[in-house]
């Protein structure tokens, strides 16, 4: 499981690691640091009021402030209905999708053997970028079970892995004590693991509060209901009123905040009664593998459990064929139907101009991470700017900031490179930013004894060190880079997959949009794996273990 | 009441496979602790003194031979309540107070901790943290630390009492406390102990007998009876006989 755990490195910290945030902010500074970030958005405000006034930035699109706020007091009486039913589908889907989630994650701990026939389900929901399948949602369910099951598959993965990641990082020697009395397996979670993931969990749980929200919005987005805040932003796109669109995102963004702080309150709150009183001695065990045999049959039981729980879904929801297409019926669609050229090419195409797009936004994304991480090394002032202004592009909600980039940015490829580098880079800079601040103090001091510049102790430590969260960060990227590419392609450029989804949902061509969704999650599954192998190779060589 | 409540090992050994290599951590290791006797293993890094006293805690499982406790194999012992144990590192859980660290193994085997109250409160007293009951482990010292994980082995009362290197963190002045404290509980429950030690004089000090290991494979080499008279005093280290039992052990390390 440990390769699949991408997301807590982003979720932030774990039972038995030294704790402390990655940014490395000492506690005397608390009030310095409060004043500055006041004085630093005060700023941003004064220069986003004069460059909104005089229609500084392309032509008006970008609105002053004031004007922003004025038009959401016109407006406020649209407000409500539609935050609530945001607010429905995101918490029912919170609910659900975590609830999942950790009952997963505490059987994924438990059986190694439920872990790996698992593997291939989790992969698929983690790669799966929610745009693709928004609109089979939308075709398969009615009411508010799309934007419920959306936001619920937004939170899975990340709660699902913080809770292995936490079960199988408890300390070791708590477990023994337990054992020693003779505890049983349901001892050893209800007396320890489950306690010592708390942290971990919740730590998940934070992330996915933004993400429900956003897999709400999206769900509204493709469609289905009146009230939400995506089906408002829809609604307005066309209205040429940059001052509502931009309410309405940040309306979005503050939901998606406001969710982010109430679970990084409790974690605060809780976390600091588990910090571990020392260093575990052991580091966890490597689980043995079975004999060849088994593990081609798990490997393969894995590929395929995806596919037989999509098939048995439709089954079990009888949704009339025509709509919904079963794994043979995309097959069908795509390699035998008499339309299946045709298909063929248009999907070849679309192809064509989203993969490289997502190869080279998501390079820029890390790249930006990766420079920022190693500048914050040096300079961790920088991190404390930067910090609210990359948390705030991170809980925005995608979609919101989709229109708004047009309204900045125009419909070129631009726009596609800048959402992508949005979406990529702060997770990314996360896990890197921890992966340095991980870095043990001994190893720096030996360099530093001798004299080491900041700069030759990345050079010797801190960047071959940080090697397993760089490639954490790539894992984490892979399938964020896909999902920015698709929704400005949607919404922006009309071009590409994200377009293709978007024509054959106009066309009621349903064949092309499963054979769209299930492409992009076959393309995002393979970049995900080859991320691994190729982790693996380079890890075992330099006989260092995945981060987490 | 169970009758005997030694500790047996029989022929017992114990490999790891490693990335080609085979590790012999025990090989063909024979001992018998009887019931009420204080036993102390002693040796170099890599003997196998750890490994041996998790096969008899039933946290491993020896690749061949016999294991038994109080007649019972590890495990069947354990969920019995025969045995405690106290480890190297506290091993504290961080989220459970003194108290309720102590209380844990009842937890475990599903006992009512209302029936222990006086006997939690005592032990607190006992190893000296009376006003710390509420307190959780991060607001302790690590001595402090230690002794409630000493508590905590001893709550349920155990016939049979593990200890793996349970002072190894403490400074020199208050691992001569524990020790006499160790002995001073010891001599009044009896329950048959297996120390790991890596401290020579803390190993002559307490035991009856002294069980020198030696490494590479893991193996015993010699076995050193501990004739001193109990209640061993604090003076006692100061005496010839005891720096003459010590330097036995220690040329038993060396090999002799």
């Amino acid at each position: 499981m440990a390769t699949e755990t991408a997301l807590e490195a982003q979720a932030g910290t774990s039972g038995g690691t030294p704790h402390g945030t990655p940014f490395g902010v000492a506690k005397g500074e608390t009030g310095f640091r409060h004043w500055s970030a006041l004085r630093n958005a005060a700023i941003l405000l004064v220069v986003w009021e004069v460059l909104g006034r005089f229609k500084l930035v392309a032509g008006g699109a970008l609105p002053a402030p004031t004007d922003v706020i004025i038009r959401f007091w016109s407006d406020r009486g649209d407000y409500p209905l539609h935050i609530l039913a945001t607010f429905q589908g995101a918490s029912l889907g919170f609910l659900i999708g975590n609830g999942l989630a950790i009952l997963a994650g505490i059987l994924f701990a438990v059986s190694p053997v439920a872990a790996r026939l698992g593997r291939g389900l989790n992969v698929a929901i983690f790669a799966l970028p929610p745009i693709a399948i928004s609109p089979i949602l939308v075709l398969t369910f009615s009411g508010m079970t799309p934007r419920v099951v959306l936001a619920a598959l937004g939170c899975y993965f990340v709660t699902m892995s913080a809770t292995v990641t936490g079960i199988s990082q408890t300390d070791r020697r708590m477990l023994d004590v337990v054992r020693a009395y003779g505890g049983t397996r349901l001892a050893l979670l209800r007396l320890v693991e489950i306690r010592a993931a708390l942290p971990a969990i919740l730590a998940g749980l934070r992330i996915a509060a933004p993400a429900a929200v956003l897999g709400s919005i999206l769900a509204e987005f493709g469609g289905g209901g009146r009230f939400g805040l995506g089906a408002y932003l829809i609604g307005s796109l066309g209205r040429a009123d940059p001052a509502r669109l931009w309410g309405i995102g940040l309306a979005a963004t503050a939901m998606a905040l406001i969710a982010y702080g109430i679970f990084a309150l409790i974690e605060a709150r809780l976390t600091r009664s588990t910090r571990a009183v020392t260093v575990a001695a052991t580091p966890p065990g490597i689980r043995s593998e079975g004999s060849l045999v088994s593990t081609i049959a798990i490997t393969l039981a894995s590929i395929a459990l995806p596919f037989i729980v999509w098939w048995l879904l439709l089954k079990i929801l009888g949704t009339p064929a025509m709509i919904a297409k079963t794994p043979a019926g995309v097959f069908d669609y795509l390699f035998l139907a008499p339309s299946a050229t045709s298909a063929q090419t248009r999907l070849l195409a679309a192809l064509g101009q989203t993969l490289p797009m997502t190869l080279i936004g998501m390079a820029a994304g890390l790249a930006f991470a990766f420079a920022l991480a190693l500048a914050s090394v040096v300079r961790p002032g920088i991190v404390r700017s930067f910090m609210p202004v990359a948390l705030v592009t991170q809980t925005m909600p995608l979609v919101a900031l989709t229109p708004l980039l047009v309204l900045l940015l125009g419909r070129g490829p631009s726009v596609i490179l800048w959402i992508t580098i949005s979406v990529t880079f702060f997770p990314a800079f996360v896990t890197l930013a921890q992966g340095l601040g991980m870095v043990s103090r001994g190893a720096l001091d030996v360099v530093r004894a001798y004299g080491a510049s900041p700069f030759t102790q990345l050079r010797l430590v801190s960047i071959p060190a940080s090697l397993p969260y760089l490639f954490a960060a790539m894992r984490l990227a892979v399938p964020r880079a896909l999902l920015g590419v698709m929704i400005a392609e949607w919404l922006a450029t009309g071009t590409g997959l994200g377009n293709l989804l978007n024509q054959s949902r106009g066309y009621l061509d349903y064949g092309m949009i499963w054979t769209v969704a299930v492409v992009s999650v076959l393309i995002s599954v393979l970049f995900y794996q080859i991320v691994i192998v190729i982790e693996r190779h380079v890890l075992r060589k330099r006989g260092m273990q995945p981060a987490a | 009441m169970i009758s005997n409540t030694g500790i047996t090992l029989e022929t017992v050994s114990r490999s790891f496979q490693g990335r080609g290599t085979v590790v012999q951590a025990l090989d063909n290791v024979s001992l018998n602790c009887p019931a009420g006797s204080f036993t102390a293993l002693i040796g170099p890094s890599g003997c196998g003194k750890s490994t041996m006293l998790r096969l008899a805690l039933g946290l491993d499982d020896a690749t061949s031979g016999e294991i038994g406790i109080a007649g019972m194999k590890p495990q069947q012992a354990a969920k019995a309540g025969l045995t405690g144990v106290a480890f190297q590192d506290a091993a504290l859980m961080p989220w459970r107070s003194v108290e309720d660290n102590i209380a844990l193994p009842l937890d475990v085997l599903g006992r009512k901790r209302a029936d222990f109250t006086g006997k939690i409160a005592g032990l607190i007293d006992l190893v000296g943290l009376k006003g710390f009951e509420k307190s959780l482990p991060g607001e302790l010292s690590g001595g402090m630390r230690q002794r409630v994980a000493i508590a905590r082995a001893l709550v349920t009362d155990p016939k049979v009492l593990f200890l793996d290197e349970p002072f190894g963190a403490l400074d020199q002045i208050l691992r001569r406390q524990m020790n006499i404290e160790l002995q001073r509980i010891w001599m009044k429950n009896r329950a048959t102990t297996l120390l790991v030690t890596h401290g020579i004089d803390e190993a002559v000090f307490l035991a009856d007998r002294v069980v020198v290991m030696q490494s590479r494979p893991g193996r015993i080499g010699k076995i050193v009876d501990i004739p001193l008279a109990r209640p061993r005093l604090p003076e006692v280290f100061t005496t010839p006989e005891f720096h003459a039992l010590e330097d036995q052990v220690a040329e038993a390390l060396d090999g002799h």
